[in-house]
């Protein structure tokens, strides 16, 4: 049995609900009170991305930021993916994804990343299709780590990436 | 002495630990983790996982690492900067120093905490306001659209009621066509209710200012309500003030409206006793004059916690099927008093009655000795006819309206109507043709009635400058009929009209 291990990141704006999704697919929960993260927490989890090939997804769940650039180098390093998350009910949180998602593109542009609309449970789908252009940028995923919609399989994707 | 102290008091919060090249533990003083000889690093956390892909191993590092947390075996969590020094030395083992600055960040979490939380809370009540506001809008622009499209219907209605009880119609099948013509009416003052407050919610109403015998007004008032207290067996009591002045400027329509309604309302809810219409001279000052006003009931009353409601569109408190109508009245009564800038407060007790009081304030001219009005009372015009025959030109493609109108003019049988449906024959028409008046329909195919009037105000024909245009039309926006008076047109006929609108009207203009 093959066993690699890979770090994926999460980011985005504070409350989009970057924790929420990572216990969705850790531990199959969900909380409505919001702790907010400093710093980072890291978790382990184990994915099988083929038939007797397992890859050990390092997650890393970071603080919040209204800035991208403002993530602490030193988090990056050695980072195998990418997860950015905002959340699809608060344009804050995407008003610039556009610009968020260029710098990540350019500056790790080997990193696979998966962009993620969260707490699609809020909207409907008929709101998401109506309104895809606002985001400025297509997701690849709308999740509601609430109701755990479209978690396994964005982490399981993003999983079977890494190890291409 | 020292060396005591510092055992005794110093709790040192920093581990040292060395590893070898795949991880394993060589030597911990496992000051926050416990850690043996040979234990993967890893264990501690998955934080530790593929280290060795963060250096270059070719030369020394030395790599900080902020606010990492760790958890220890006992599910204590610590908060932690991780600090790692590699050497490109083979021999030399990979140090990682932990510093424990849990009370640090917990007290920056906290911080972190509050903040996030009110700018999240901040931006969800901004959406929901605009979200509220736009929900509030489209409900108005609909109310407006809807209640404006009704509009046409009814005219029908109403007008061929007027038309109907002309014909020869049994005693029975009269009384039944007046039923028709006063439910028909009811809806046509509801709708005009729920049209209107949705033009002082959307600010599409304005106060007009001119010059008006205010004692004529009251004096009306004080008739007609005093009739209708016999009626109904209450008392009507009018108390007012002589020293007010005659002459005020104001809108006339639109404080009657007000008085009125505020009357409706006191005699509606006031089965036995006595309503009291004052009102009062406050003060003067400069050109204005300040009035109180009130209208007093010894009706049933508005329970002290509904209040605060009665203003509000769409609440009629006692909602049982006793009192009809919109409830919309005194939202109206208050929009139109603040769009006077006046101020109107209720004071009112359960079962002893209510008094609605106004505070506004009027211009009026200095000088009412030598103030007339030039009495433009809309009475019968007929009388001043000079001619046998008139020739009107109607330009209005609903066929409804057409034969309401052609019905009406019929019956007094002295008209020659000429309908046009279409915007662009009307030109034609009225180059070829005198017409005595035109009747002109807003909304039509081809070019708007405001357009074409423009068009005949311009052509170089006779009487073409000074042939009265009437535009028909349920648009009521004020923005609008100030737009048609501009574009040339005399006056203006609201939808739905009755047979005594519509001729009052155009015999003012033919006289
Ligand atoms: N309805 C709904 N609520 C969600 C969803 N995901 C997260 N939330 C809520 O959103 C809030 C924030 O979630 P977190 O997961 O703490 O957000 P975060 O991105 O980790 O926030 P930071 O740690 O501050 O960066 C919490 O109250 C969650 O319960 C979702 O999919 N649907
Ligand atoms: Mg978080």
């Amino acid at each position: 049995m093959k066993k690699a291990s890979k770090k994926i990141i999460l980011l985005g704006h504070f409350g989009v609900g970057k924790s929420s999704l990572i216990r969705q697919f850790v531990e199959n929960t969900f909380t409505s009170d919001y702790k907010v993260t400093i710093g980072v927490h890291i978790l382990k989890k184990e994915v099988e991305v083929a038939p007797d090939e397992n890859v050990s997804l390092i997650i890393w769940d970071l603080e919040g930021y209204d800035d991208i650039k403002k993530t602490r180098a030193s988090y990056l390093l050695g980072t195998h993916g990418f997860i950015y998350v905002f959340d699809v009910t608060r344009p804050a949180t995407f008003e610039n994804l556009k610009n968020d998602i260029d710098y990540l593109t350019n500056q790790y542009a080997k990193t696979p990343l998966k962009i993620v609309g969260n707490k699609a449970d809020l909207v409907t789908k008929t709101y998401l299709k109506e309104n895809a252009n606002m985001f400025g940028v297509q997701p690849n995923f709308f999740t509601s780590a609430k109701t755990g919609t479209k978690v396994d399989e964005l982490f399981t994707t993003l999983a079977k990436e890494l190890v291409k | 002495m020292l060396e005591t102290y510092r055992g005794t008091y110093f709790h040192p919060r920093t581990q040292f630990i060395t590893i070898d090249a795949s991880g394993n533990v060589l030597e911990s003083d496992n000051v926050l983790f416990s850690l043996k000889k040979g234990d993967e690093i890893g264990s501690v956390s998955p934080f530790f996982d593929g280290l060795s892909a963060y250096f270059d191993l070719e030369e020394d590092n030395d790599i900080k690492f902020t606010c990492i947390h760790l958890e220890n075996g006992k599910k204590k969590e610590f908060t932690c900067d991780i600090e790692f020094k590699t050497f490109a030395d083979p021999s030399q083992p990979s140090l990682v120093i932990i510093h424990d600055f849990t009370d640090h960040y917990d007290y920056y979490q906290e911080v972190a905490q509050s903040r996030n939380e009110s700018v999240i809370n901040s931006q969800v009540l901004e959406l929901q306001n605009k979200y509220l506001k736009e929900k509030e809008d489209f409900k108005n622009t609909f109310i407006a659209n809807f209640s404006h499209e009704l509009r046409n219907p009814l005219t029908g209605v109403t007008a061929f009621c007027s038309v109907l009880q002309k014909t020869d119609m049994s005693t029975e099948q009269q009384d039944y066509v007046e039923v028709i013509k006063s439910s028909a009416d009811h809806l046509k003052n509801m709708i005009g209710d729920i049209l209107e407050m949705s033009k002082i919610e959307v600010g599409k109403l304005t106060i007009e200012e001119e010059l008006f015998n205010f004692h004529e007004l009251i004096e009306l008032l004080d008739f007609t309500y005093t009739v209708k207290a016999k009626q109904k067996n209450i008392v009507f009591e009018m108390d007012f003030d002589d020293k007010i002045p005659r002459y005020i400027e104001g809108d006339k329509t639109r404080i009657k409206q007000v008085f009125e309604n505020l009357l409706e309302n006191a005699f509606k809810f006031t089965a036995t006793g006595k309503v009291t219409f004052s009102v009062k001279e406050n003060q003067r000052r400069a050109r204005k004059v300040n009035l109180n006003i009130s209208i007093k009931d010894t009706g049933i009353g508005i329970p002290a916690e509904k209040i605060a409601l009665i203003f509000n569109s769409f609440t009629q408190l006692n909602n049982a099927q006793k009192y009809s109508g919109t409830g919309l009245g005194l939202s109206i009564v208050k929009g139109l008093v603040e769009l006077m800038d006046g101020k109107i407060t209720v004071e009112s007790e359960e079962g002893v009655g209510s008094n609605f009081k106004m505070n506004i304030n009027f211009k009026y001219p200095i000088n009412q000795e030598n103030t007339s009005l030039d009495d433009k009372s809309d009475i019968e015009n007929k009388n001043f006819l000079t001619k046998e025959k008139y020739n009107i030109l109607l330009a209005e493609d609903s066929e409804l309206a057409q034969m309401a109108v052609l019905k009406i003019l019929a019956q007094e049988g002295h008209f020659f109507l000429d309908i046009i449906t279409n915007g662009e024959d009307v030109i034609e028409s009225v180059i070829h043709n005198e017409y005595d008046l035109i009747l002109m329909d807003i909304r039509m195919p081809g070019t708007n009635g405001d357009e074409l009037t423009k068009m005949i105000r311009s052509l170089p024909v006779q009487n073409c400058k000074t042939i009265p245009i009437l535009a028909i039309t349920a648009n009521l926006y004020d923005d609008d009929k100030k737009r048609y008076k501009k574009m040339g047109m005399n006056d203006i006929i609201e939808k739905p009209f009755d047979e005594t609108t519509l001729l009052k009207k155009i015999y003012k203009y033919l006289k």
